[in-house]
């Protein structure tokens, strides 16, 4: 029913998303454990809502996804890998949320160029990376578990 | 081509490798080939997308410090995908999408190679901009190639 192309071009969109995601994490994640330590973090911070464009086109990518084909992910039976990456996707989500609610994000937007962030920054940075890092694990092991239990 | 064909047949690591049902097996190299080229190109695309003109407020010269995560990115990406290369080579080489997806990525990184000292020096001139340019289009082709290769033959 589908033409051929459909599925590697929803791919490439998912890419390409979670690339762009990928750059700005990485570039303030890494900011605040003192790469690149010239950068003031305001502007790095401004990014931040590329990030979300970014994230939004790379899960409305990966919900069509899952509507072309939804054998890999969603089971049944339930695929470990699926569930452990919306975890981490959750987890992400509460992390971002306390960073901002805990005013964090606007002690780190102080940082100025050449200047060290706090050790709360680098923690919250730290499990933002670990995460980032366990949903791109979780999603290459998707094709890999499924139907393991 | 025949000889590396002979070799990885005969290989105890490339056996394991695509014989192993083990997610430590061939899933791992893809992933540690997924979360390089994702960090790589992502960086890059970053770069480039600053010395184009995105982001004006942020410093140029200080973006120079992120070429080296990029090259440990890279090297992660390059390792794991000549591994996986091997594991399979003779339907990987001759899978028509291959040489492009190849072309794209050294040319992505020879000018990020390229790029480096412009952008310490906060060189937006013509011709870096060219390569930041060019640099997109190689990344965004890297992809591509990448994504469509396991549909085609």
């Amino acid at each position: 029913m589908n033409a051929w192309w459909i599925v590697p071009v929803w791919k490439t969109i998912h890419y390409v998303a979670i690339a762009a995601l990928a750059g700005i994490v990485g570039v303030v994640d890494l900011r605040i454990f003192g790469v690149g330590k010239g950068l003031a973090l305001r502007p790095l911070q401004r990014l931040m809502p590329w990030a979300v464009v970014a994230f939004v086109v790379a899960a409305a990518s990966g919900f069509a996804l899952l509507r072309i084909g939804p054998g890999n992910s969603l089971g049944p039976p339930v695929n470990v890998a699926f569930a452990a990456k919306i975890v981490c996707l959750v987890l992400i989500g509460l992390n971002d949320i306390l960073y901002f609610a805990s005013g964090l994000k606007r002690q780190v937007d102080g940082v100025g160029p050449g200047e060290r962030t706090s050790v709360s920054a680098r923690i919250v940075a730290g499990v933002s990376l670990v995460l980032w890092i366990g949903v791109v694990y979780w999603s290459r092991m998707l094709t890999f578990l499924a139907g393991a239990i | 081509m025949h000889v590396i064909q002979q070799w990885t047949e005969a290989n105890a690591f490339f056996i394991w490798l695509r014989e192993s049902p083990s997610i430590w097996a061939y899933p791992t190299v893809f992933f540690l080939h997924t979360i390089g080229l994702v960090f790589t190109a992502g960086v890059s695309l970053l770069i480039d997308a600053r010395v184009l003109g995105a982001a004006r407020e942020l410093q140029v010269a200080p973006l120079g410090k992120f070429f080296k995560p990029v090259w440990i990115g890279f090297w992660l990406t390059a390792i794991s995908g000549v591994v996986m290369v091997l594991s399979d080579f003779e339907t990987r080489v001759t899978n028509r999408l291959f040489p492009l997806k190849m072309a794209c990525v050294v040319a992505a990184i020879v000018l990020t190679a390229l790029m480096r000292r412009r952008v310490e020096r906060a060189d937006l001139s013509t011709p870096t901009r060219a390569m930041a340019a060019a640099s997109v289009a190689c990344w965004l082709g890297a992809i591509t190639a990448g994504r469509f290769m396991a549909f085609f033959q």
